[in-house]
């Protein structure tokens, strides 16, 4: 167990957690908003890495690949990346228009078994659709290793890392610079009192799912790069996970979220390691499938003691609607 | 709970009208004649009439999935370009016929012919104890369902999981409803009810290559069932308690969570133990949930539930969720309430946890997962929060809907979420929330002249 | 010793000072009164002495008993029953529900009791159900029993609330602002209302009122509170008379009443 291991699973770790770092951002910011779970962000990662891959054809298929490309593979990717989050804004705003609008003044429960049914709706038109196979992601860019003291570092891994790192400093930019994103956070301060100083709830709603979406795409397609494999179900798995550290993050909270989802990672990798430890120390033969029952078990020890989260808010009159 | 907008009834007015005015003097009593009729119909009479309809064999799901497969059959013309069998379309009118003769006229005219014998019975009935009177009644239910059940194994296993889904329902809406959380850990409770008891019934009287030889043996094995379900209910309320005890200190989303992390926790738990067969998990469960024991224990589950939400100790919850600060101030221990009722409701998951895994006769921590709880979720917002008979309702309509849209296959999964989503924005708290159930008045006699109640 | 004592009883909400110093003996079968401007501290003095929240300072007891640190439900069924100003009813429940609600704690069944329906159970609810009707009929709301509180008229609600304040049988009742929204005649009915209960149950009654007037009527000794001191205490003639009241207080609202 040399220092080296603890590095590279580290490097591996923030690779994995920039994915749910990306998916509980969505989750945090519609939460933020309308107190209430969207329950079909998996489903929408999911809907955003077949847009992606969609997209990152189509790109290849104009542009050529190999040798005789027209444009090099990292314009294509930023290319798929852009045009893609645009697309799956879209699907936000209908699932926000279909699912949830409608149930504004209902329960939030009901709205968050809508959520739920609608990610079932597109877990199955997807199935429909695309043949319920798992299809392969192209490789936009060539792969390449660099060895820094032992630590093996793909180009793709710091790329993944950079872009969900920039994507978020993004949207900090725009949730404290922007008059919109500004709207949006008086929006998650007060739901009731701030429409009627004139900012339109269901603008702010819809541009909350848009963006959530749009930055689930972006994960979805950088999952997509890291293990080219995608199947219907990926959004379930990834989804729900993304879904605890949005929570862990405290919720509601844009910066707790980020960091929940790179911690969430870490956890998840660190556990094979330290699995692997005490094996070792104490000559047991435990399987590395323990994974998620000791990242859960943390989660829940955390919530225990933490009920608001890491970075939350405590739990005020204000959230009771 | 004001309705926000009027439910359009897939009736004319004019039609309920008039079928509300058939049936105006006919007790519960009559129906249950009017149904055991058709049973006994479609038994003498069932297989001859569906071969002179030209149907390959008696429809199983009163010619819903008959219908469905034609309409299946087309679809795939149209959009698979499957050669076209207009043989199957046929089928669509002969099932329409079928369910008349063999249903729906035995029950109008029985439940006519009837109503005043069933009037006159239920009156006398009224006269002896109610319980006496709830037996009487359930028992002719049990026959129906016996008869019906009996024609088919398909069938059979159709009833059993709806019995065990309208259990799961009730303890959830104990929750969900009554209570006005939002707990996610159904599943789980379900998981550790049937690992429990499948532990207990296979690993003491069945050689199992997991869980080893049979520890005893003797003849009468099957009446220590009910002991074996017992003890997975208690061990899922035991389960319940380790997520109550943090979670019922917060009010809010918190419970969701925990709840959520709890599932996770006890399905990969069961995915590692390798004792109890990890991912495999543990098959070759005797078959002791017959028809007979579901129909008790729910029986059971329902009379207890019912019992608890009509209690003061029960309507706590509707004290607590509708405004806690006031509950307290009323001498309520709110924090002691919501435990009870979650362990209580995380009791009869694990009984029908329990059934689940007699049923099936075998078990993996897979069944216990995320589509679980999106299923029993379905059942509880579709038939309506805070109601018994709402969660009867839900429980059938989803279990029964999700066999008769099978020959849709894929598309199952499109029409049913759709459904609920519509039922969710017209109905937000689900079809017939907000309801008692009154078995003194369900059971009375039914009168022209008491119509006005 | 008298039956509620409050002693220098001093609350911060996070560094802000929110009651200062108070002290309050309420014997039994008084009518006492707390007036003052509005976010002078009075529902935050009910709060702590129910025990929603728990004084940073003093000394709280009931018949000599401490309910410092008590749950606010062992504190009202210690015997302080309350109303709220905001009528924190239960949308969903019946009148008759609400008043056989609060007899939660005289109750005996237990849970056992609740699932599986034993003759003690029926026993005692219908014992339940009888005095939650002698209640209601009390404050002349029996009629309403059946009926679902939403859809109650303001006023009658709030005999609702009063009685299932009464049902869990209190030996001192809080009336937060009971008049608040009423008409005049309301306004008499519920004064004679509260007179009748007083005398009926030989009650002692601390209220929150805005209306001088009924205060005045009521009460015996009055305190009035300012940013969370009291600067009176006393008869209603002390109170009317006293210049810092009038500053503080009537200065603004002498309109009302």
């Amino acid at each position: 167990m040399s220092f080296t291991f603890l590095m590279q699973n580290l490097v591996n770790a923030l690779q994995w957690g920039s994915f749910y770092a990306l998916i509980a951002l969505g989750y945090s910011m519609v939460y933020s908003i309308l107190m209430l779970f969207n329950f079909a962000h998996g489903d929408i990662f999911m809907v955003g890495a077949y847009i992606g891959l969609g997209v990152a054809t189509l790109l290849l298929a104009l542009v050529g690949t190999g040798a005789g490309a027209m444009l090099p593979g990292w314009v294509v990717l930023v290319f798929t990346i852009l045009i893609s989050m645009f697309l799956t804004a879209f699907v936000g705003l209908i699932v926000e228009r279909v699912g949830y609008r409608p149930l504004r003044e209902a329960p939030r429960a009901s709205a968050a078994i809508t959520g739920l049914m609608i990610g079932i709706i597109l877990e199955t038109s997807n199935i429909i659709l695309m043949g319920g196979q798992r299809v392969k992601f192209p490789q936009l860019i060539e792969s390449v290793t660099y060895n820094i003291g032992g630590v093996f570092v793909t180009n793709m891994k710091i790329m993944i890392v950079l872009v969900s790192l920039g994507l978020m400093l993004a949207l900090h930019l725009f949730v404290t610079r922007s008059k919109w994103g500004m709207a949006m956070r008086a929006m998650a301060f007060d739901y009731v009192v701030v429409p009627l100083v004139g900012v339109p709830l269901n603008t702010i709603a819809a541009m909350t799912f848009a963006i959530g979406s749009a930055l689930a795409a972006a994960a979805g397609i950088l999952f997509g790069l890291a293990y080219p494999v995608l199947d219907p179900f990926m959004g379930v798995s990834l989804g729900w996970k993304a879904f605890v550290a949005a929570i862990l993050g405290g919720r509601g909270s844009i910066m707790g979220a980020c960091l929940a989802g790179f911690m969430l990672g870490f956890i998840e990798i660190m556990t094979v390691p330290a699995i692997q430890i005490v094996n070792r120390l104490f000559n047991l033969n435990l399987g590395s499938n323990l994974r998620d029952l000791i990242a859960y078990s943390i989660v829940l020890l955390i919530l225990i003691f933490r009920p608001h989260g890491l970075f939350g808010e405590p739990y005020s009159a204000k959230l009771r609607l | 709970m004001a309705q926000t907008k009027t439910t359009s009834s897939p009736l004319p007015r004019g039609v309920k009208n008039a079928v509300g005015r058939l049936f105006a003097s006919v007790p519960l009593l009559g129906f249950l004649f009017g149904f055991l009729a058709c049973v006994l119909m479609e038994m003498a009479v069932g297989d001859q009439l569906a071969n002179l309809l030209g149907l390959s064999k008696m429809p199983v799901l009163f010619g819903i999935v008959t219908i469905f497969k034609a309409i299946a059959g087309l679809i795939n013309t149209l959009f698979k370009g499957a050669a076209f069998d207009p043989g199957t379309l046929v089928h669509i009118p002969m099932a329409l016929i079928y369910f008349s003769i063999v249903y729906l006229a035995p029950i109008t005219i029985v439940t006519r012919l009837t109503s005043r014998l069933a009037n006159s019975l239920a009156d006398a009935l009224q006269q002896t104890s109610l319980l006496f009177s709830a037996l009487v009644h359930l028992g002719l239910l049990y026959a129906i369902l016996h008869f019906w059940g009996g024609m088919n194994d398909y069938r059979l296993i159709v009833l059993k999981l709806t019995l065990i889904a309208i259990l799961v329902t009730l303890s959830l809406n104990i929750i969900n409803g009554y209570m006005g959380e939002f707990s996610c850990s159904h599943p789980g409770f379900m998981a550790i009810g049937a690992y429990m008891s499948s532990m207990f019934t296979v690993g003491l009287f069945v050689d199992d290559k997991v869980l080893g030889a049979a520890k005893l043996s003797f003849s009468l094995a099957y009446l220590s069932f009910p002991l074996a379900l017992v003890f997975g209910g208690l061990m899922a309320a035991i389960g319940a308690l380790i997520i109550a005890i943090p979670s019922f200190k917060t009010r809010g989303d918190y419970l969701a969570i925990i709840s959520l992390a709890f599932l996770f926790i006890i399905k990969s738990l069961f995915e590692n133990v390798q004792a109890l067969g990890g991912a495999r998990g543990i098959s070759g469960q005797p078959n002791w949930a017959t028809l007979p024991v579901i129909f008790a224990v729910v029986v059971i589950g329902f009379w207890a539930i019912n019992n608890f939400v009509n209690s003061t100790m029960g309507k706590a919850l509707n004290a607590v969720r509708d405004e806690e600060s006031a509950a307290e101030a009323m001498t309520i221990n709110t924090r002691k309430t919501k435990m009870a009722a979650f362990m209580f409701a995380a009791f009869w998951a694990g009984m029908a946890g329990g059934l689940l895994a007699h049923v099936m006769r075998y078990i993996n921590p897979s069944m216990f997962g995320i589509q679980k709880l999106a299923e029993v979720l379905a059942m509880v917002y579709f038939g309506g929060l805070n109601s018994v008979v709402g969660s009867i309702v839900g429980a059938v309509s989803i279990s029964l809907l999700s066999e008769a849209l099978r020959p849709l296959e894929i598309l199952k999964w499109i029409v049913i979420p759709l459904l609920l989503i519509l039922v969710m924005i017209y109905r937000p708290t689900g079809l017939i929330a907000f309801r008692e159930f009154n078995i003194r008045r369900i059971l009375q006699p039914r009168r022209p002249e008491s119509k006005e109640v | 010793m008298a039956l509620l004592q409050v002693d220098h009883m001093t609350h911060f909400f996070s560094g802000l000072r929110a009651v200062h110093d108070f002290n309050l003996a309420i014997e039994p079968g008084e009518i006492r009164g707390l007036i003052g401007p509005n976010g002078a501290g009075k529902t935050t003095i009910f709060n702590l002495i129910t025990g929603i929240y728990t004084p940073t300072e003093g000394k709280i007891s009931l018949n000599g008993e401490s309910l410092i640190g008590l749950y606010p439900h062992k504190i009202a069924s210690r015997g302080i029953g309350r109303t709220f100003q905001d009528l924190r009813l239960w949308r969903h429940m019946t009148v008759l529900e609400h008043v056989k609600m609060a007899r939660y704690s005289q109750l005996t069944y237990g849970l056992w009791g609740a699932f599986f329906d034993t003759a003690l159970r029926r026993k005692e609810e219908v014992e339940s159900e009888h005095r939650a009707m002698e209640l209601l009929s009390l404050l002349g709301v029996d009629h309403l029993a059946d009926q679902l509180v939403v859809n109650l008229p303001y006023g009658a609600q709030r005999r609702v609330e009063m009685a299932r304040a009464l049902a869990i049988e209190p030996k001192i009742l809080f009336l937060d602002e009971p008049t608040v929204g009423m008409t005049p005649e309301e306004l008499v009915q519920i004064m004679a209302i509260i007179r009748n209960i007083h005398q009926k149950f030989d009650l002692a009654i601390f209220m929150i009122e805005h209306r001088l007037k009924f205060v005045m009527e009521l009460c015996e000794q009055i305190q009035c509170l300012v940013f969370g001191e009291v600067i009176a205490d006393g008869n209603p003639d002390d109170i009317q008379n006293n210049p810092q009241v009038i500053e503080a207080y009537l200065g603004k609202d002498a309109v009302e009443a």
